[in-house]
């Protein structure tokens, strides 16, 4: 992989050629990752997008070693997962941690939040009592959570709080690298700001790489360096983040993109309606993906699936898979649709 | 005169404690707001400002703990709270419907969705079988599904996220009601089908001469889909107004805190705090209960605060709403 | 110490109060019964040599099948032994059956539920059947068999109810375990590097101990019930041993020759202690399992 130079660095995390398949009734098979894959150098936020059924999620899992990918690899920090036994698996946890969606439901409700922080601690560090006691305390000052909540259970601290409790979780091995899943979407507006102003921090002040997982376009763009546009389990674009939003390339990340509304009535949004809806992932179509619903669709979409190629004229990193960018009739013009601005 | 004017609603929650105390919640505080015809009216807030309350409240669908005790709800000139039950059972799903979160578990899973949308017209008015499956094809063929007739025949789980909102937006509106309320009808679906979701809903309401209520927490979704949006904090309204004037020139410091938490205009490593905890319902402080938030907050906030006209139609509950008018965000 | 003040804590701890006493009293008036009924036998039980005005096992020769009077305050049996202080000796027996009977079942059934619940797989499909082939009997006649081999001693009823008695935990225990197998909670622990062994005592454990928890009342109730049978069809404890179920099956004999009083106490002693348990258990479960308030 080449890139700009932060991404020179050496990856932290190399997934090649991830697929999973999940079984489905009668013998089917649910083709949720694709032949996915990408990289994160050393430090850097990767963000990673797709809509419900893009398989965002599994690949969270799978780059964790938390599912066993169907076919693939996954290296972290030179190692392959699939190499590791169970003991190895276990130790280069602390290297590699997760953040999950739903704060209530990914804290242990009868442990007192502090225990929970200083789970990895007992797990992977040799501190003893006293010493993951001082590690606690720094680590909620650190996520900006009062220490006098450490003895509460989670029952007691707000949705925003417990996500602190989290990330204070994740962040106390100091891993090279942090998966959160949807880490803001279950939080309310100013308690979202909040967590991404920390995880910003956290970022500036230890380095750690991250694959941030989410559906909301505005949060990603906001945090990420790098974006990866998945659909239906297949990579369709990667990019710088501003390159992204700026030049998307793929018709459907220009579609995705069109459909976001910020917050803000002055903006002019003009939107790409999309027909359809994302088809099965257990008959998935040949070709690319994205044929059936793309209004640029030519009968070449529908059968070879397009490979994942630089987009010319952009800077290197700039990927897309549609057949249709070499030709240069990869842009969706006309809006089908004028938002009527109140 | 507004189609629905809702004044000084107060709902308390009243539950016991293990102790055998009485403790009550003010959940809504004289909540007051009206919307007309052709409008469609934002409700913005965050967890448990009382939003979807004030909905519930509106519709006399609220369960114990929940307690309305003060208020009026101005619907075409009638005060829904004095209609006796029967009348405003048979209101409800005809003059006013409710389109609510989680469309999976808001139909009915072991009847086919044709049958639901004729059930439905049914109940309310004398139509033969015949006319009522004609109007729910019909009914479905506006919300955008496709093959209506063949749909008419599927069973809830067969239906995708996206489709299920759509046939409960058919099922609210197929009395051709002349109030939704929606809570949080996209919240849950993707970018590209809550788009689509919402195109819906506004046309429907222009066309039909529709008054429609939006409960959200995404200022995405009110910006371009309302005409005016009432910020709610702690079971009260802080502000109101016509959509622009309010985004363009927010005057309480709480939606400005709001509008600038949106990912769109937040500066990561400010050093600014956002948020906080609300204030405890069952305890809330006198006067400003934004006070203990609030970065403008003196010794005169401990004085309730009343609405402040800041432009035509546009109020905020904040003494220093006239100054905060011209300041950037 | 920072300045941000705490809300009023919900888990904040502190001595019951009488009000909280009425509180919970309130909130479950099923449970409060059950509850004074049990406390009540449970003094019986402890303090039965202060308040019984005999021996229980004592023979008074010249007293035998003496109905209820003032010095045999409900009568004699047929050995001429006093009733109201075998009766309430009879609370002490009921007590030291149930309580290390149900300990057990708990011990067995604890943990092979959550190990079966977290594994899943053929092992968990093959001692659930197991468990259903084993249900397909009545539990009185196993016992029976059991017992009749075993000899009849405390001991052995104990084991044996509570070894009949533990797939009942397994299964409590191994459902709320497969609900929170696949849980965001377990999920983060295995992510945050918790071995198997943690996962299954520090975060499933915790978690699904409650339902077993408000099991054990109505398990107890069962466990007194058994052994009451057990006794009366002549396997389990014998006489003289002021037993329930043994007077009940000596007082069986008297009733038709019109001697009611022997039976008929230690049926009421037994029906009441039954139905306190499983009222209280009823009460506990609604206590400490909200969902099933709906």
């Amino acid at each position: 992989m080449s890139g700009p130079a932060k991404n020179t660095a050496r990856p932290v995390l190399l997934a090649r050629n991830l697929d999973k398949h999940f079984p489905a009734p009668e013998h089917q098979k649910i083709h949720a990752v694709n032949d996915v894959s990408f990289a994160i150098a050393e430090g850097e936020v990767l963000g990673m997008v797709g809509e419900s059924g893009s398989g965002k999620s599994t690949v969270g899992r799978l780059v964790l070693g938390l599912l066993p990918p169907t076919a693939g690899t996954v290296e972290f920090d030179g190692k392959d997962l699939a190499a590791l036994d169970a003991r190895q698996m276990r130790a280069s946890r602390a290297d590699m941690q997760m953040v999950f969606q739903d704060p209530w439901s990914a804290l242990n409700p009868r442990m007192a939040v502090g225990r929970q922080i200083a789970e990895p601690l007992l797990l992977h560090t040799k501190l003893d009592r006293s010493g993951r006691k001082a590690k606690v305390a720094e680590l909620a000052d650190r996520v900006r959570l009062p220490t006098t909540y450490l003895n509460r259970l989670p029952a007691d601290l707000s949705g925003g709080q417990l996500q602190r409790v989290c990330i204070a979780k994740a962040i106390a091995t100091e891993p090279k690298l942090i998966v959160l899943d949807e880490p803001t979407s279950s939080l309310d507006l100013s308690v979202r700001a909040g967590i991404l102003d920390l995880l910003a921090d956290l970022r500036r002040d230890l380095g750690v790489a991250m694959l941030f997982i989410s559906h909301d376009l505005g949060t990603v763009k906001l945090i990420s360096d790098r974006i990866v546009v998945l659909y239906l389990g297949t990579v369709v674009e990667e990019g710088a983040a501003d390159t992204l939003f700026d030049t998307p390339a793929h018709p459907y990340t220009q579609a995705l993109l069109s459909a976001h509304l910020p917050p803000d009535p002055a903006v002019k949004v003009q939107r790409h309606l999309l027909e359809g809806e994302v088809p099965s992932p257990i008959h998935l179509p040949p070709g690319c993906r994205f044929a059936g619903r793309c209004p640029l669709a030519i009968d070449p979409c529908r059968s070879a699936l397009p490979p994942l190629d630089s987009v010319p004229g952009d800077v290197a990193d700039h990927r897309a898979a549609c057949i249709r960018i070499a030709e240069g009739a990869n842009r969706l013009v006309q809006p089908q649709h004028q938002m009527a601005n109140p | 005169m507004a189609l629905l004017s809702v004044e000084d609603l107060e709902t308390h929650f009243v539950s016991r404690n293990l102790d055998n105390e009485v403790l009550v919640a003010h959940a809504l505080n004289g909540v007051s707001f009206a919307v007309d015809r052709g409008q469609v009216l934002g409700l913005v807030g965050e967890t448990g400002a009382g939003k979807s309350l004030t909905a519930q409240s509106v519709m006399g669908l609220l369960r114990p703990p929940a307690l309305r005790v003060g208020g009026k709800a101005l619907f075409d000139g009638t005060d829904l709270f004095e209609l006796p039950t029967d009348t405003m059972n048979a209101m409800r799903g005809r003059d006013i419907a409710l389109v609510v979160q989680n469309p999976r578990t808001s139909l009915d899973p072991l009847t086919r969705i044709g049958d639901q949308l004729v059930r439905i017209q049914r109940v309310h008015r004398e139509i033969s079988l015949a006319d009522a499956r004609k109007r729910a094809i019909a009914m479905l063929d506006a919300v955008g599904i496709p093959e209506p007739k063949r749909r008419m025949r599927a069973w809830p789980h067969e239906l995708s996220g996206g489709m299920a909102q759509r046939v409960l937006i058919a099922m609210a509106l197929i009395n051709d009601p002349k109030l939704l309320i929606a809570d949080e009808p996209t919240t849950g679906l993707d970018v590209t089908v809550q788009a689509q979701i919402l195109d819906l809903l506004r046309d429907l309401v222009i066309d039909r001469d529709m008054a429609a209520i939006i409960i959200t927490h995404d200022l995405g979704v009110v910006a371009h889909y309302c005409d005016r949006v009432v910020v709610m904090f702690a079971g009260g309204i802080v502000e109101a107004g016509p959509v622009g004037a309010v985004f363009g020139q927010p005057c309480h410091p709480y939606t400005r805190a709001l509008l600038a938490a949106t990912p769109e205009r937040l500066a990561l490593g400010s050093g600014r705090r956002f948020g906080g905890p609300p204030p405890d319902l069952y305890n809330l402080p006198k006067g400003c209960h934004y006070r203990d938030r609030c970065g403008h907050a003196t010794e005169l906030c401990e004085q309730t605060p009343s609405f402040v006209t800041v432009a035509s139609d546009h109020d905020a509950r904040c003494h220093y709403a006239a100054s905060l008018k011209d300041q950037p965000l | 110490m920072t300045t941000i003040d705490l809300p009023a804590g919900r888990s904040e701890r502190r001595w019951p109060t009488l009000n909280r006493l009425v509180g919970v009293g309130r909130r479950s008036p099923t449970a409060t019964v059950g509850f004074v009924i049990v406390v009540a036998f449970a003094l019986m039980a402890i303090f039965a040599q202060y308040i019984t005005p005999h021996d229980p096992v004592e023979a008074y020769p010249r007293n035998i099948l003496n109905p209820p009077d003032a010095e045999f305050w409900l009568g004699t049996d047929g050995n001429g032994m006093d009733i109201f202080s075998r009766v309430i000796y009879g609370a002490r027996y009921a007590f030291a059956i149930a309580v290390p009977a149900v300990l057990l079942s708990i011990v067995i059934g604890v943990p092979i539920g959550l190990w079966t619940g977290y594994r899943g797989g053929l092992f968990d499909e093959g001692l659930m059947r197991f468990f259903d082939a084993l249900r397909v009997f009545p539990s009185i006649i196993l016992a029976l068999a059991v017992v009749a081999a075993a000899g009849p001693s405390v001991i052995n009823v104990v084991i044996v109810i509570g070894l009949l008695d533990s797939p009942i935990f397994v299964r409590v225990v191994r459902a709320e375990v497969l609900a929170l197998r696949s849980s965001t909670m377990v999920e983060a622990a295995r992510a945050a590097g918790n071995p198997t062994w943690r996962i299954l005592l520090v975060h499933l454990l915790p978690n699904a101990i409650q339902g077993a928890m408000a099991q054990t009342a109505v398990r107890a109730a069962w466990a007194v019930r058994i052994s009451a049978t057990l006794a009366f069809l002549g396997v389990g404890i014998q006489v003289p041993t002021p037993e329930w179920g043994v007077m009940i099956r000596q007082g069986a004999e008297y009733m038709v020759t019109g001697q009611w009083w022997v039976a008929l106490f230690p049926g009421i002693a037994l029906v009441v202690m039954v139905l306190g348990l499983n009222m209280l258990g009823d009460g506990l479960q609604d206590l400490l399992n909200p969902r099933r308030k709906g």
